[in-house]
């Protein structure tokens, strides 16, 4: 068995990593193209363009990534980590583009939010002329990057924190910290968080290279001119004039640099707050005037005052109130499992992200079967099921993007896992940029590459081409979201097995993939979002000849018929629920008929 | 069924874990291995078990010179799916999918269903759990997972057996039952068995005790 493993794991990065490189260097190769760049050079555009995909990309990644942080810590010291994810799902199966067209509808001039404050607050009987969808400053756009990613991030970091091993220790280590003085929340701060922020590197580059190179949501939602620069190079792209293609090619060029010299300079700053959070200083963490708990152990906190306070209610309200946090705290660190506080800032925070995407949906739900629909009111004058009769007139959508997602997900999901199973830990680390590629390159650039190798291959316009494109999107996501349970998967249950006789296919059959199956199932759930949700490659590959969902709902969004727009990003929002659904309810962990005595 | 140890060396490429090692463990005794940590004692189970290779990698990947035979027959090419040694952990590690009942059934060789059923109630009733078959391992106690996990070591028919600490992780009245539930049966199978630990109230038969020299 050992002397297979590295041919097989050969074979397997040869099959993959062909067309990866094949895509990248095609894409390079578009810009080594002098006269594009001059080209890029002398368009007015392009620089304010690129300003605004910076600021709305960096915007949108710090806000996504410093709520993560502050949920997760909220959620882990006072461990209700549970019910922080269990509404994550739906939220990450929610697809960009049907969240953006959702929020417009909240957010735009005759949207929910002014509907309902209009006229009696507002005075307005027409829906005024606001900049609220589409701003120039990239504030809807900035929103919706955020809250769409926030659940992204949180998942991945579940996905850290579930694996027992991890969690035993990091419990262990935060309790620890805690006996040397240091307040729940500042020990998460101190020791967990420093630890799990590095293993979150990629899923991050992934967001940061998302929001700085998103496409379709930026047309929905984002300003218009100038665009974004992804919306820019994507127009160029679409010109029938091949110098503006070549243009739009160099433009992504620059976006990928962009990705590149952000990505670093994040690093740096990333390993600058790690280097203070390992030296600290000394503080504990414990918010009280007097610094007793600071130099102290917890214990030393229930001095006499405090004794008195508490023991003694109404007796000195005042001392009570100063002692109120030191308490609070004393409670989180001694009896952390029964701190139920109705309003804590955690559930405030988690209640405000559901609300959000609950609005959005219903606004897609009740958008789609809207007929007539004067401003002010709060609901449509008619319902009609019209929208929906004509998604199912066209089936066949629906048939080409489930084909794709079940036929890309299969073939990604069998990928990965031979591939964790067989190649070395070595190759496999040093092979995760590579496999990662297409989560780090702009969209815009890895489509042109795409493009000249279906080409190349006669793949162009075919459903074969469609289906590479979609695989080579889908691989990245579920090797990110397989590897954490798979690579952390107890090596001793291997040795035991072994020791018991076992073969090795009896060993994986039985024992390793049914106890790894609510990993698989769920990271085959994000791949089939992912193919779902494929704008670009779809257009720019299928040629025009192959409509999705995504691609329906997308340049719907451009247009007027809003129940339309509500169907089809309602459906695009759908597919991806189901196929979780359909993860969660294949996963649940076994009921044992004799549960306990 | 005389498990001979023989290791020349242990080490990685970069340092020397052990030099000549040799012992023999006759059937029903319980040879015990003592020494600091990082002395080489479990890398000595994983020589004998065949999982040397899963311990470390590159650099760091340990290997062995010498020869192992169990009875005359050379293990050392043999897979540890081969071998027929078992291994019980400081953990039980019962797999968290299956029943008590499958986990023990899970080691039970093949053959006719109703025998190897029969064999998995005899073990539960030998471990003072019948009835506990259908359980979900995590409701069990410590002390009960361990029994469980000993169970199936034993249910797989094993010619020889390596415990790893096994008793480690138990409080000190489980420990002192446990040990000798452990000790038992290692004599009623009338297998040889090596044992690893740190605590010298674990040690089987103090004449059979070997002690790795703690090195530079």
């Amino acid at each position: 068995m050992t002397n297979l493993r590295r041919p097989a794991a050969a074979a397997l990065l040869l099959l993959v990593a062909l067309p990866l490189l094949a895509v990248a260097i095609q894409a390079l190769r578009a810009l080594f193209d002098a006269a594009a760049w001059a080209s890029l050079a002398g368009d007015p555009q392009w620089l304010p363009a690129l300003g605004l995909s910076l600021w709305t990309g960096l915007a949108s990644t710090a806000l996504a990534w410093w709520i993560t942080a502050w949920l997760l810590a909220q959620g882990f010291v006072r461990q209700r980590l549970g019910a922080l994810l269990s509404g994550l799902p739906v939220m990450l199966a929610t697809p960009h583009a049907a969240f953006a067209i959702g929020l417009v509808f909240l957010i735009s001039p005759s949207g929910w939010i002014l509907r309902a404050l209009s006229p009696w607050l507002t005075g307005f009987d027409w829906p005024p002329p606001w900049p609220t969808t589409q701003d120039p400053w990239g504030l809807g756009l900035i929103v919706a990057l955020t809250l769409k990613e926030i659940p992204f991030l949180l998942w991945t970091a579940a996905t850290q924190l579930q694996r027992d091993d991890v969690r035993q220790r990091w419990r262990a280590e935060h309790a620890l910290a805690q006996t040397l003085g240091y307040a729940p929340q500042r020990a998460w701060w101190r020791v967990v968080w420093p630890q799990l922020a590095p293993r979150l590197f990629w899923p991050l580059l992934a967001v940061l290279a998302y929001g700085l190179t998103v496409v379709d949501m930026a047309l929905v939602i984002g300003p218009a001119s100038p665009p974004t620069l992804a919306v820019l190079a994507w127009q160029w792209l679409q010109d029938a004039d091949l110098v503006v293609n070549a243009r739009g090619a160099v433009a992504g060029g620059v976006l990928a640099l962009a990705v590149l010299v952000t990505a670093l300079g994040w690093r740096a700053l990333q390993a600058v707050a790690a280097r203070r959070a390992r030296r600290g200083n000394g503080q504990r963490g414990w918010r009280l005037e007097n610094a007793v708990a600071t130099s102290v152990r917890p214990e030393p906190v229930e001095g006499p005052t405090q004794v008195l306070a508490s023991d003694a209610p109404g007796l000195r309200p005042l001392a009570r109130l100063r002692t109120g946090q030191a308490r609070r705290d004393r409670e989180r660190l001694t009896q952390p499992k029964n701190h139920t506080r109705p309003f804590t800032s955690l559930s405030i925070g988690l209640w405000l992200l559901t609300s959000v995407y609950a609005a959005v949906l219903l606004a897609l739900a009740v958008g789609s079967v809207a007929g007539v629909w004067r401003f002010p009111a709060l609901w449509p004058d008619a319902l009609t099921a019209q929208a929906w009769l004509s998604v199912w007139a066209s089936l066949d959508t629906v048939g080409t993007t489930l084909g794709l997602a079940l036929a890309s997900t299969a073939l990604a999901l069998v990928w990965c896992v031979a591939w964790l199973e067989f190649s070395p830990r070595r190759w496999d680390q040093a092979l995760r940029p590579l496999l990662y590629l297409p989560l780090v390159l702009p969209a815009v650039l890895w489509v042109v590459g795409l493009y000249s190798v279906a080409l190349q291959w006669r793949l162009e316009g075919q459903w074969w081409g469609l289906l590479l494109a979609h695989t080579v999107m889908v691989l990245p996501y579920v090797l990110l979201a397989l590897s954490p349970a798979y690579l952390g998967f107890d090596p001793r249950a291997a040795q035991l097995s072994d020791s018991l006789g076992h073969s090795r296919a009896t060993f994986l059959w039985r024992v390793k993939w049914p106890l790894l199956r609510r990993s698989l199932v769920a990271s085959a759930a994000v791949g089939f979002a992912v193919s779902v949700t494929q704008y670009l490659p779809t257009l720019y590959i299928g040629a025009g000849r192959f409509a999705t969902v995504t691609t329906e709902a997308v340049t719907l969004a451009a247009g007027a018929q809003r129940s339309l727009t509500s169907a089809y990003a309602g459906l695009q929002f759908l597919l991806p629920v189901l196929a979780f659904g359909l993860a969660a309810w294949i996963g649940r962990p076994r009921r044992f008929r004799v549960a306990s005595a | 069924m005389t498990l001979s140890v023989h290791l020349k060396q242990l080490g990685s490429a970069q340092r020397v874990l052990l030099l000549d090692l040799r012992f023999d463990v006759a059937p029903g005794e319980i040879l015990t291995l003592m020494g600091a940590s990082g002395s080489g004692k479990s890398s000595v189970l994983a020589a004998i078990a065949g999982t040397l290779h899963s311990v470390a990698e590159g650099a760091q990947a340990l290997r062995f010179d010498g020869t192992i035979t169990l009875n005359g027959t050379d293990l050392t090419p043999l897979p540890t799916a081969r071998r027929g040694i078992g291994l019980l952990f400081q953990d039980p590690l019962l797999f968290a999918h299956m029943t008590v009942a499958e986990n023990l059934l899970f080691a039970v060789p093949s053959g006719p269903r109703a025998q190897r059923l029969q064999q998995v109630e005899q073990a539960l009733l030998d471990a003072e759990l019948a009835g506990y078959g259908e359980r979900d391992p995590a409701t069990l106690s410590g002390g009960q997972r361990a029994r469980v996990a000993l169970m199936r070591a034993l249910l797989a028919q094993p010619r020889a057996l390596l415990l790893d600490e096994p008793f480690s992780k138990l409080d000190a009245a489980l420990r002192d039952q446990f040990r000798t539930l452990v000790f038992d049966h290692i004599r009623a199978q009338n297998i040889p068995a090596v044992l690893v630990t740190h605590d010298a109230a674990d040690i089987a038969d103090p004449a059979r005790l070997l002690e790795l020299p703690a090195h530079a």
